[in-house]
């Protein structure tokens, strides 16, 4: 009787374990967004904001701003990926807010993405100063505090450096800076040797489509960084290139790691 | 239309732009020779139809007497002066260029068969065949096809071009045509001003190994191995004064070899402390006077801080300070007058400045992370301070030379003009992504940076230029498209859906033409 009972209430705390778990668990996919639509821009009396549509909820991705800023505006003209995080905020421009959000511009060319939205009272942006990039203070800014510097320690035998991409991109405007860091610390260490591996990625859509990246990005990846560290004179290490065809497991879950290659830089 | 009755209306097209050399307003432009040997003084003024453009040497007056930019030092009489006039605000204006075929009957140095004809080929002495130069201003610059690394070793292009209208006939020419042995692409280009060049060589903001618009290796000066701005003319072809100066010796003035290290040292040294701007205005007077705007005239631009971001509220691109935006009525009619266009002035710079517009499908701006379209204002892009160029690698399609932007003559059977300028077509190869606003076939007049690069995203991008002495130096844009300031404005008000107000566009001119 006793075992009995404990048999049952072991059921029943399991039960409720993966009941409480498996809800959590779908709260949290619910709160992602992975979708593909045609971006709208709205405009305001200060600065743009740009919207997705997805199953009848229009989501604000970002607003216009400056080019550092860490999320940037998709384009007009091609569908976007959106890879976001519904957040609490309060909506901006009648979205609701993704945060974080990663915003792929898809290379295609797509005319039907062409809606500009007028102005609204009722969607008005302020901000301090009203300088015409967009906001450099209070909420609608973006943090761009560069991390604390590490303590000083001696330099490692190698570091690994990651580099980021939209999807089924190559690079882009976003690189010159970490491409830069990669050169800048090759040539204070004296490197010896360069290991590049390009990987192809794959994102897990919301409605359970997935989209893989092409065939070749890898190796497209991998080969673009080497001829750019070697094109801005990086010659004397040795190049060790390699890339993966099989496209990285989507999970729905921070797929856009998945779009990336790692710069191993090793010392002499 | 038969060749001979299109030959007949260039003919008289270009009779009428020689015509109108006469009837310009003010006594002809001042011409320096190359080799006359005269000084050039610490500051010199020269007139032109909007005041008066200021050359400082900042110093001092300087001997030209075997001075090397100033001596015809190749085989064909130019100097480099031929085509960097002090009166042209160091660049060369139609207005100079038609005025030295009327007073030499085409025999200057400057109309040489090598790029002052629209082809070597064609007949000399006879106007039609310097049509571009003439009419628009236009040197011819042949590109070697396919690119070249500085190295000489050969770019595989991400496109392939094809010549699809060539009415100067240099580029299906058996010798310097596409086909020829040395495959090369004429172009036709505008000299740039050699002046302000601590800006547009800065080592400043913006410049870094990697190009910030694409993450290519930005070009580096073969002295020093450091990255530069990339800012030098029309495609960046050249990372230096240096360079350039070899480079147009070879090319412009016909110099057998290269230039003595002296030789460059000098030039450079000249160019590296030569200033030119708008001095005197005819509306609004003295431009310099002291505690003036501190954006206007050469010796403000000699104490500026040179590849600094201009394109906030902090530090404007070029700062007037505030005097000018309201001034007093006084009796005086010629004061109130002055008044007034100074007003114009500072509400132009206002309109350059604040009055945003949808800026959409322009490569090389809208693609790197502002979005597309991007609500912004004119120095949103012209943003360096002092110049408004961009601060570094400043190429972008703002479809000067690109069609469908492109100005081309209207064709139909009630206008007898022809095109002039040539138009490639580009094709991207396959497995090569698309122009992400033009798509995988372009039409372009000129390639511009893609000649260099090889990359389809640069296809008719053109590094922009610095906005000084303007006045003194029409037409304008790369391929001289805009005979006037008014023109120049429009072809943007026209490409952007601005809807400037008339108000508007006055005022920008004359801000444009106060520079």
């Amino acid at each position: 009787m006793n075992a009995h009972r404990l048999t049952c209430v072991g059921v029943l705390l399991l039960a409720g374990w993966l009941a409480s778990g498996g809800a959590a668990s779908t709260r949290a996919d619910e709160q992602r967004k992975n979708f593909v639509a045609c971006p709208i821009v709205r405009d305001t009396a200060s600065v743009p904001c740009w919207l997705a549509e997805y199953e009848g909820e229009m989501y604000f991705l970002t607003l216009q701003t400056d080019v550092s800023a860490p999320v940037t505006p998709p384009w007009l003209g091609h569908q976007v990926l959106v890879e976001g995080v519904v957040s609490s905020e309060p909506r901006i421009c009648g979205g609701v807010v993704l945060k974080p959000v990663h915003l792929s511009v898809l290379p295609e060319r797509d005319a039907s993405c062409s809606t500009i939205l007028p102005a609204e009272d009722r969607y008005n942006l302020t901000f301090e100063p009203p300088r015409p990039p967009g906001p450099s203070k209070g909420r609608l800014a973006f943090d761009n505090t560069p991390p604390a510097a590490p303590p000083a320690a001696t330099t490692p035998a190698s570091k690994e450096f990651v580099i980021a991409y939209d999807f089924d991109g190559l690079v882009g405007f976003r690189h010159a800076g970490p491409l830069s860091q990669i050169l800048n610390f090759a040539r204070d260490v004296n490197a010896r040797e360069i290991e590049i591996v390009g990987h192809r990625g794959a994102v897990l859509l919301s409605n359970g489509r997935k989209m893989v990246e092409e065939p070749t990005i890898g190796k497209q990846r991998a080969e673009q960084v080497s001829m750019l560290l070697q094109g801005a004179n990086l010659k004397e290490p040795s190049y060790k290139v390699r890339w993966m065809d099989e496209p990285a497991k989507a999970t729905g879950v921070d797929d856009y790691l998945s779009r990336r290659v790692v710069v191993t830089v090793r010392r002499r | 239309m038969s060749m001979t009755t299109r030959s007949l209306v260039l003919f008289g097209c270009i009779s009428v732009a020689l015509a109108t050399v006469a009837a310009q307003s003010g006594s002809p432009k001042q011409w320096w020779a190359p080799g006359q040997g005269t000084s050039l003084p610490a500051l010199s003024t020269y007139e032109n139809d909007r005041g008066q453009v200021g050359v400082l040497n900042a110093s001092g007056q300087l001997d030209t007497k075997g001075h090397p930019f100033f001596e015809p030092i190749g085989t064909n009489g130019r100097a480099c002066v031929t085509c960097h006039q002090p009166a042209d605000a160091m660049s060369l204006s139609v207005r100079s260029i038609r005025e030295r075929w009327a007073a030499t009957g085409g025999k200057d140095p400057l109309f040489a068969a090598v790029d002052g004809m629209n082809c070597p080929t064609l007949p000399r002495d006879d106007p039609r065949s310097h049509s571009l130069l003439l009419e628009r201003g236009l040197i011819r610059v042949a590109l070697p096809w396919p690119p070249r690394r500085p190295d000489g070793t050969r770019i595989d292009p991400e496109f392939s071009i094809e010549v699809v209208r060539d009415p100067t006939g240099c580029n299906t020419d058996p010798v310097y045509g596409l086909q020829s042995a040395n495959p090369s692409i004429s172009v036709f280009r505008r000299p740039r001003p050699v002046a302000n060049t601590k800006y547009t060589t800065h080592q400043n903001f913006g410049v870094s190994p990697f190009i910030g618009k694409n993450g290519m290796p930005a070009a580096t000066d073969p002295l020093t191995g450091k990255p530069t701005s990339m800012n030098l003319m029309s495609d960046a072809r050249v990372p230096t004064l240096a360079v350039q100066a070899d480079d147009a010796a070879k090319n412009h003035l016909q110099v057998a070899g290269s230039l003595s290290a002296a030789q460059i040292a000098r030039i450079v040294e000249f160019e590296r402390q030569v200033y030119v701007a708008q001095v005197a205005s005819t509306g609004a007077g003295n431009l310099v006077e002291p505690d003036g705007p501190p954006a206007l005239g050469p010796r403000n631009l000699a104490a500026g801080d040179a590849g600094v971001l201009g394109n906030n509220t902090t530090r404007y691109v070029f700062p007037l300070g505030g005097k000018w935006a309201t001034l007093p009525r006084t009796s005086s009619e010629t004061e109130n007058a002055r008044n007034a266009a100074r007003e114009s002035i500072a509400r132009g710079h206002d309109v350059f400045m604040f009055r945003t517009f949808w800026i959409k499908d322009s490569m090389h701006l809208n693609s790197v992370g502002l979005g597309n379209p991007t609500k912004r204002t004119c120095a949103t892009c012209h943003g360096m301070h002092m110049t408004g160029m961009d601060t570094a690698n400043g190429w972008m399609d703002i479809g000067t030379t690109n069609l469908p932007w492109a100005s081309e003559v209207p064709l139909n059977p009630w206008n007898e003009a022809k095109p002039q300028m040539p138009l490639f077509r580009v094709s991207c190869k396959p497995g090569v992504k698309e122009h992400p606003f033009l798509g995988r076939v372009i039409y372009t007049q000129d390639p511009g940076r893609a000649l260099i690069s090889g990359q389809c995203n640069d296809v008719g991008t053109i590094v922009m230029q610095q906005f000084r002495g303007l006045a003194a130096r029409a037409p304008y844009f790369s391929n001289g498209s805009a005979a006037t300031l008014r023109e120049l404005v429009d072809f943007y008000d026209r490409r952007y859906t601005i809807g400037y107000s008339e108000q508007e566009k006055q005022d920008l001119v004359n801000f444009l033409g106060a520079l």
